[in-house]
């Protein structure tokens, strides 16, 4: 099948996994899920640098003071002369970066330098600045950042190999029979089943998206096991795990039973007693509630949102459009699932030049939105506010997802104030 | 080292000034960009987007376009776009990479010209500049592509020019009594209004961003301009009491408190244009380094509150939210500047 033109198509007559050409690029004002600059503040004590041009600088810097850490953040511009001179690239940014830390009032223990799709696109030495800021800052450890979104359409994301890099920084400690979660930005909330039955088999669950201390982020390389969480997080463990020799496995937050006891089963987890029944009896529960309003979901709301659609449709919710631009190819029996037995469905894409927000109209019905982008498009104020799956995993996760729905629906939200705010999850000052 | 920024953020950038100064005048705006100008356009850069949608594109440019130089990508996408779109003018705006391998605007311009059948111009930007660039470009790319001479003159016509929403978020101007309104550019008015700009009989320049449109179409139409309140025309002299920011702004806010006070105040200008915007008594500064050292000996600084970051503790430091540098943190805050009264009062 040939990739539409249109923002919007019948999933029946959706490509996989690329349903919509390219083209220019629309930017919907919702802004929830997680950029390079909240991602690297994860790791504690660590200051960051970025060394671009003034208009790609904007963003990240005004992320870094809208959650109030200027002051593990900081700046090198570039200006036209360094595109100029050969050697000046690599000299523009390490003096840049001696001068910032030398002005620091303490050096940090762990920096993220940030170069730019400029120093790639010049050949920039990189291997040559990174050596040589080390020899400078033999006490600093430097992280490999990359702002280059000009590589990410045909190859890794900037920030899938940001979380590689901060995955490369953890030691191999010696193994204490912990498993560490990593990959994910979202804490693992207390309805995880991961956390919950592992923990009351007595093993301790480290969490790479809460670690306190600098210390305790190291401490995530004692673990005897990882599991991944999110797909963006999938390179970065894998070479973790293939360093280190730990075996890992993958889970996202998945709404299929049998994923959900085939995974718990892989970690060695006692399998749920009645999860089954009672996720069914939350979901009929909330199904004669929401009767037949519409739904639609985005895919910044949980890893697998094929996932959700299917659960959604098997459990007779009215699921009409779903907000993506892309497929995960992971994602291929759920689409091919949606195929047969809910044809109608709209794929609609984020990006295109069509892209506008649903105009409101006296008397429109109810929509329940999941995700920030649905609810922007959709233009309502019932939705599930949540990116990445917001730490939920397993039956106790599913079951508190339905209650977020049924509270998005009863309760509306303040949309225009809540969606522009950056990194949900992370300290705003707005 | 000027390039370096301890903890001070950059301005907004000349991409975003170039979309703010053509937001409202249903354009298509197209950056050839990979990814992220707009997203920290409409998140950080503009106040509009929830209040009145625009038609601003990036280009999503990728690498083997950009290594390649591979213009039909881009062109083909524009014209798609502009004809599901249908906007009334597209304009072109570039970023670093399509300037690092020269590619030809103008040349695209008159491309997507042909083949759409609209007006298509350059504005131009590389990301690498501030925002008063930006919109400045964007002005004078705007008033040379589409102002046309005007049939007759309307008495007493006013052009207010250098209003986006970075420099003037809540600033209400009005016109003298018997004097008409003619065009805002642009911030509050819409392309019909400002394409009659060439009948009024003045242009009002109240910030440095509306300086090159003014020039222009001083030369171009013999249309006379003058500065924010005359400024200039107040003499100050030197002091340690500093107004950091915009230089308009900065000059105009300094000439009132002059006028009605007494109080001199010095202008450290810290956006890129400043030609002929200065007293002697001001200076202009790049880079934080420069900004710190400049205000190292001050009595009393305004200013937007980051500059308090680098501001001496010793100094009275009287808050002005600017929303071109510190974005949405203070956007509560930042006052109407024709109302002195309310953000500065003498001791």
């Amino acid at each position: 099948m040939q990739t539409t033109e249109n923002d919007r198509i019948r999933i029946a007559d959706a490509s996989f996994p690329k349903p919509f050409k390219g083209g220019l690029e629309f930017n919907a004002p919702a802004h929830g899920t997680w950029n390079i600059v909240h991602i690297g503040f994860k790791i504690p004590k660590a200051h960051q640098i970025y060394i671009c041009a003034d208009n790609c600088m904007r963003g990240v810097v005004m992320t870094a003071a809208e959650m109030g850490e200027l002051s593990r953040f900081s700046s090198v511009i570039l200006e036209e002369d360094d595109m100029v001179f050969a050697g000046r690239l690599e000299e523009s940014t390490i003096e840049g970066v001696t001068d910032v830390l030398n002005s620091l009032p303490e050096l940090p223990p762990v920096v993220i330098v940030f170069p730019v799709c400029v120093h790639k696109f010049m050949g920039c030495d990189i291997n040559f600045i990174y050596d040589e800021l080390s020899k400078r800052f033999p006490s600093v450890k430097f992280v490999r950042g990359f702002m280059d979104p000009v590589m990410q359409k045909r190859g890794t994301t900037p920030d899938q190999r940001l979380r590689k890099a901060m995955f490369d920084i953890i030691p191999e400690g010696e193994k204490d029979g912990s498993v560490t979660v990593m990959g994910c930005d979202m804490p693992l909330a207390k309805d995880n089943d991961i956390r919950k039955l592992l923990e009351a088999q007595g093993v301790t669950v480290r969490d790479e998206a809460s670690c306190a201390t600098l210390q305790d982020y190291y401490d995530l390389g004692k673990c005897s096991s990882v599991i991944c969480s999110y797909p963006a997080g999938v390179l970065g463990t894998e070479a973790f795990c293939k360093r280190t020799g730990r075996p890992m496995v993958y889970m996202p937050f998945t709404f299929s039973y049998d994923e959900i006891d085939d995974a718990l089963s892989q970690i060695g987890a006692v399998p749920v007693f009645n999860g089954r029944v009672s996720s069914d009896r939350t979901a009929a529960g909330l199904k004669t509630l929401l009767g037949d309003t519409e739904i639609a979901l985005d895919y910044t709301a949980v890893p697998r949102p094929l996932s959700l659609a299917r659960f959604l449709i098997e459990k007779g919710f009215n699921l009409k459009r779903i907000y993506l631009d892309a497929i995960d190819p992971g994602e291929q029996n759920d689409f091919d699932w949606l195929v047969q037995n809910a044809p109608d469905i709209m794929l609609c894409a984020t990006m295109h030049v069509k892209g506008r927000r649903r105009g409101k109209a006296e008397g429109d019905d109810k929509i329940l939105a999941i995700g920030q982008k649905a609810a922007w498009f959709e233009g309502t104020e019932y939705f599930v506010n949540m990116i990445e799956g917001g730490g939920l995993y397993g039956y106790a996760g599913i079951k508190a997802f339905l209650k977020l729905m049924e509270d998005a629906f009863l309760v509306p939200k303040d949309t225009e104030d809540i969606i522009p705010r950056k990194g949900l999850g992370c300290e705003c000052v707005l | 080292m000027k390039k370096a920024y301890k903890i001070l953020p950059v301005y907004t950038g000349d991409v975003s000034g170039f979309a703010s100064a053509l937001y409202e005048l249903g354009g298509m705006l197209v950056i050839h960009d990979p990814s992220g100008c707009n997203s920290t356009y409409n998140t950080h850069d503009e106040v509009r987007w929830y209040k009145q949608e625009a038609l601003i594109y990036i280009s999503g440019l990728n690498d083997i376009d950009a290594i390649t130089g591979n213009d039909d990508k881009f062109i083909n996408d524009i014209v798609r776009a502009a004809n599901d779109m249908k906007p009334k003018f597209i304009a072109l705006a570039n970023s670093p990479l399509p300037y690092l391998n020269g590619t030809d605007f103008k040349g695209i311009s008159k491309i997507v010209e042909d083949r759409t059948g609209l007006p298509c111009f350059y504005v131009q930007t590389n990301a690498m500049h501030d925002y008063s660039k930006g919109a400045s470009e964007a002005f004078l790319a705007f008033a040379k592509k589409m102002l046309k001479p005007a049939s007759e003159k309307i008495a007493g016509g006013i052009n207010i020019l250098g209003t986006t929403p970075l420099d003037h978020t809540n600033t209400k101007f009005s016109v003298p009594e018997g004097k008409t309104l003619v065009s805002n550019w642009a911030y509050g008015s819409s392309l019909e209004e400002v394409l009659k700009a060439t009948s009024a009989e003045l242009n009002l320049v109240v910030s440095s961003t509306g300086l090159a449109a003014a020039e222009y179409m001083k030369n171009e139409f013999g249309i006379p301009y003058e500065l924010l309140g005359n400024y200039l025309d107040v003499k100050r002299g030197k002091t340690r009491r500093y107004i950091v920011g915009e230089p308009v702004i900065s000059g105009f806010v300094a000439a009132q408190i002059k006028e009605k006070s007494g109080t001199d105040f010095n202008v450290i200008a810290t956006t890129e244009i400043t030609d002929g915007l200065l007293s002697e008594c001001d200076r202009k500064c790049h880079g934080e380094d420069e900004i710190r050292e400049a205000l190292s000996d001050a009595e009393v600084i305004i200013g937007d509150p980051m500059f308090e970051l680098i501001s001496p503790e010793s100094a009275r430091f009287v808050r002005l939210p600017h929303f071109a540098m510190s974005g949405r943190l203070y956007r509560k805050e930042i006052p109407d500047l024709m109302r002195l009264e309310d953000y500065y009062n003498e001791p």
